[in-house]
């Protein structure tokens, strides 16, 4: 069934890719060389074998989950979950929660799974290094530093809105602001869209430039 | 029997003289398809992974991985890719067969052998792969030596392909299981109409622009067509000794992968 080749293609791309950007990856991955995490994910039923060895291969697996816990090997750890509380996987203090739920079922190593979680969770990778490839230093740090800026100031301009959707709940504040908040807040606004703009432009400037190359 | 669209009246069950076999459309001396067929692949051996690519646009890599999903194979196992020519299946295989096991990539002719070991080497693998120039005929293997026996796109090429069967099914282990990939009969007429025009009419062109070798690729089309269908395979299959033998069509039929375990 190809679409189903094309998709296990495509993740073992995508995951190799990303430990790749991570120099760091290599060691955590010797640690599981030659080990195997099954990955059931309801309502998917097939589930995916990775496969650890100097990179990540992504298998479909030929059994459903039951005949595939019966014939789990010593080096493999299975793992039965849904999809919609794959989030929550990342909380260690909730692991206990879903399995008593029945919202999460482990059979086999578990330090298996433990080091795959681990494999990708620990991944630093520091994409200004990763730009300044294509751009350069300079360009690369001064676009981060704006992106980081821009996002501070969005980030309280959200504040603000919120303290102030929170002050109105609480104090049922009229609903007409005072005018010096409205100046203050449309100040902020203002200074957003000011580095909005210069971010803007730094990257159609860049754009160029990969072009140029 | 007609299975075969263009030339009807040469299906591989009409070879009436014993000595006889066919080259792509062509009869020829049974003790002579060998060497043709090497001529072939020793004119493509360079050129064999992008020809693959543009041939296929990419989707025989798909192929193959849909294969290996259904191989079974496991950390320690002993695997055969046998006609591996180039070692798209053996490369994988080799980790995920680890240290423990092992890749044996086996191929009558020594030029994709060799393309074969030079581009696994670069990739790093080397610890658990030999290579053997071997016929698929008479392998030269004890008997239940490998858990596992792949052929892609190769029986085919082969001159008796039920003595090929019967060998790898002496060299299996019991419990082991071999899969074959080949070229197939598409289920539709539509598609078999546009696969025909595809295979006769563009891939040769093809194989003139990027291969400088129209005549291989012809070749190929042609045997691909002479090649027996799904249900023929699968009961030679269990002629050579093979159980459970089953088969799925992959992209309408145009590739089918069978499988069978000795037991
Ligand atoms: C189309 S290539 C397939 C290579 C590889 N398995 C793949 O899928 O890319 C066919 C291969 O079969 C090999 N071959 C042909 N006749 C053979 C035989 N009798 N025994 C072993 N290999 C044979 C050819 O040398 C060639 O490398």
């Amino acid at each position: 069934m190809p679409a189903q080749s094309l998709l296990t293609a495509t993740l073992e791309q995508g995951l190799n890719r990303l430990l790749a950007l991570d120099p760091d990856s290599a060691d955590r991955l010797a640690k599981l060389h030659g080990y195997r995490l099954l990955v059931f994910l309801e309502p998917f039923r097939r589930g995916l074998a990775l496969a650890f060895s100097d990179k990540v291969d992504v298998l479909a697996l030929e059994h459903e989950h039951s005949a595939t816990v019966a014939r789990l090997g010593s080096n493999e750890c299975c793992i039965k979950t849904r999809l919609d509380v794959l989030g929550e996987l990342s909380q260690t203090s909730q692991l206990t929660r879903l399995i008593q739920q029945g919202a999460l079922q482990v059979d086999g190593e578990l330090q298996i799974a433990q080091h795959a979680s681990n494999l990708f969770q620990s991944l630093d990778i520091d994409w200004e290094e990763q730009l300044s490839r294509y751009t350069g230093d300079v360009v690369a740090h001064q676009t981060f530093a704006l992106a980081a800026h821009a996002k501070e100031s969005l980030l309280g301009v959200l504040d603000r809105i919120n303290a102030g959707v929170g002050n109105a709940l609480v104090e049922e504040k009229t609903l007409a602001a005072h005018r010096l908040a409205v100046m203050h807040f449309s100040d902020e606004v203002d200074r957003l869209r000011d580095d909005v703009e210069r971010l803007d432009a730094r990257f159609s400037q860049l754009q160029k430039q990969l072009k140029n190359t | 029997m007609s299975d075969n669209p263009v030339v009807s009246d040469n299906s591989p069950q009409a070879n009436h003289q014993a000595d006889q076999t066919h080259f792509g459309f062509r009869q020829v001396e049974k003790s002579k398809k060998a060497s043709m067929v090497a001529g072939v692949f020793d004119s493509v051996a360079a050129k064999y992974d992008l020809m693959n690519d543009l041939m296929s646009m990419g989707i025989h890599r798909l192929w193959k991985r849909y294969t290996i999903d259904c191989s079974g194979v496991r950390a320690g196992h002993k695997v055969l890719d046998l006609a591996g020519g180039t070692g798209d299946l053996a490369a994988k295989f080799s980790r995920l067969v680890g240290p423990t096991g092992s890749v044996t990539l086996a191929d009558i002719n020594h030029s994709m052998l060799t393309v074969g070991r030079n581009k696994l080497r670069d990739m790093g693998l080397i610890s658990n792969l030999d290579y053997v120039q071997a016929d698929a005929e008479a392998l030269p293997f004890p008997d239940n030596s490998f858990d596992l026996v792949t052929m892609a796109f190769g029986l085919r090429n082969v001159t008796e392909k039920q003595n090929a069967l019967n060998s790898i099914f002496r060299v299996l282990k019991p419990g082991g299981r071999l899969l074959v990939l080949e070229f197939s009969k598409p289920q539709s007429e539509h598609l078999s109409k546009l696969y025909d025009m595809y295979s006769f009419h563009i891939l040769p062109k093809m194989g003139q622009l990027v291969a400088n070798d129209a005549e291989s690729y012809q070749y190929l089309a042609e045997s691909i067509r002479m090649h027996p269908d799904q249900e023929t395979l699968k009961g030679m299959f269990e002629t050579a000794g093979f159980e459970q033998c089953d088969f799925h069509n992959l992209t309408g039929g145009i590739v089918a992968l069978h499988r069978g375990f000795k037991f």
